[in-house]
């Protein structure tokens, strides 16, 4: 018997439903929206799921969880502006304020606060690699950005996590 | 090379991204230069803490039930054709069902399986509510809907090797809403729908096996009323979340309705 669609997307796109959780609890934090992200995001692959022709479905849903998550911050809070980009030299403590306001900081660990201080283009370069997994080329066609552009941001992003952490080059022999 | 272009580049260095040429070159200058080295613990360090440090959140089962009614309202070219639903009030908030399947699944261990010839009542009452609660998603409940018997009854022919009864029970304050055909302890099953104000009543019926007791005890689990009896040939099993004293009422007008004193206790598909 033929596999229906809806069996289909069952089996390659439901079980991948932890993997676009993570990436959009760390992207828009709040585990509401998060979840509503998510809900919007299963939609639309539902949606355009003829449209991925086979071969791994994370990066391909992973695509649409990021850019669901993107257009959310942007309905959200359209009047602030939090982050800095790359272009503009990345200066992680003037975020913070912005950034830190609805989260209880008790609750978070000391990494957790130094992640809520990266930009989101940062976090989620982070979260691809260091969560899912991906490789350099993958998290490239993800978020749209050049390979040497999610180079540069990871090394950033780890230096400024390396700093915030306190791991140094002097308390290592 | 400049120990400046090293420490840019351990980090791509540390996930093996760098072009084989130049990941040497890092390495040779590894080997010479004690600054940089001691970056490289560092980055490496680093890497360790965020990889066990970074949250991997498991999504809540009430997303995932919730994505799936969503998916299954969207999906094109549904088969399943509908009359009118009788009144927007039997719209079931998802999210406390979502709960509530999620209660029922972490606190009991739904086992879908009948392996056994004889499955114990136990498990049948398992399946039965886990039913029970998959049709209280958005658009689960009937495959059929309607308040009249009259279409009810015949929709089943053809899909079941046997004929439910669907007595009429509006009068009494149980309207009929419809019925749909489950897949109950290893055999297709109907179902008729009855509603109580807010509450659904599932009916599950099928041809009884020869063993097993005639009725049991009614019960309570998850929140949920579940009262089993058998009547002529068939086996009946009722759910609701309806308070146990008025699903006992439903199940006695069902019963009398089902066997007027004048016809044969017996449906006449029933029989063997």
């Amino acid at each position: 018997m033929p596999e229906s669609t809806l069996e289909s997307f069952e089996r390659t796109v439901m079980p991948l439903l932890d993997d676009a959780y993570t990436l959009a609890r760390h992207l828009v934090r709040d585990e509401h929206d998060a979840q509503d992200v998510v809900q919007e995001v299963y939609l639309r692959a539902w949606r355009h799921y003829a449209s991925f022709r086979g071969g791994d479905a994370r990066p391909w849903l992973l695509t649409i969880v990021r850019n669901c998550c993107y257009t959310w911050r942007r309905s959200a809070r359209r009047d602030t502006v939090e982050y800095v980009d790359d272009q503009h030299g990345g200066e992680y403590g003037a975020q913070r304020a912005a950034d830190t306001g609805a989260l209880e900081e008790s609750d978070r660990s000391e990494l957790q606060r130094a992640l809520d201080q990266l930009a989101p283009e940062f976090r989620e370069t982070l979260v691809l690699r260091e969560i899912q997994d991906l490789s350099y080329k993958e998290i490239a066609r993800v978020t749209g950005a050049p390979i040497g552009t999610v180079m540069s941001r990871l090394a950033r992003a780890r230096r400024h996590l390396q700093q915030a952490l306190g791991i140094g080059a002097r308390e290592t022999s | 090379m400049a120990s400046a272009h090293v420490r840019e580049e351990l980090s791509a260095y540390v996930d093996g991204e760098l072009p084989p040429d130049r990941a040497m070159e890092v390495a040779d200058h590894l080997t010479t230069c004690t600054g940089c080295a001691s970056d490289y613990e560092a980055m490496l360090t680093t890497v360790r803490t965020v990889r066990d440090g970074m949250v991997q959140h498991r999504a809540p089962d009430v997303l995932r039930a919730r994505i799936r009614a969503s998916l299954r309202e969207e999906q094109p070219g549904t088969v399943r054709r509908h009359a009118p639903v009788p009144s927007r009030a039997w719209r079931i908030p998802w999210s406390a069902v979502a709960a509530a399947l999620l209660l029922v699944v972490a606190s009991s261990g739904i086992t879908m399986v009948a392996t056994s010839r004889r499955a114990s009542d136990s498990s049948v009452a398992e399946e039965v509510l886990a039913s029970h609660i998959r049709s209280l998603m958005p658009e689960h409940l009937t495959d059929v809907r309607s308040s009249d018997q009259h279409n009810v009854k015949p929709w089943f022919n053809g899909r079941l090797d046997f004929s439910p009864t669907v007595p009429r029970l509006e009068e009494q304050g149980f309207p009929l809403l419809g019925g749909r055909v489950d897949y109950v302890h290893g055999r297709p099953v109907a179902v008729v729908v009855y509603g109580r104000r807010q509450h659904v009543i599932n009916v599950f019926s099928w041809p009884a096996s020869r063993d097993g007791a005639a009725s049991s005890a009614p019960r309570t689990r998850n929140g949920y009323n579940l009262e089993r009896w058998r009547q002529g040939a068939a086996e009946y099993w009722a759910v609701s979340d309806l308070n146990a004293p008025e699903l006992r009422t439903f199940v006695a007008l069902l019963r009398q309705a089902d066997a007027p004193p004048a016809a044969p206790a017996v449906p006449s598909r029933y029989a063997p």
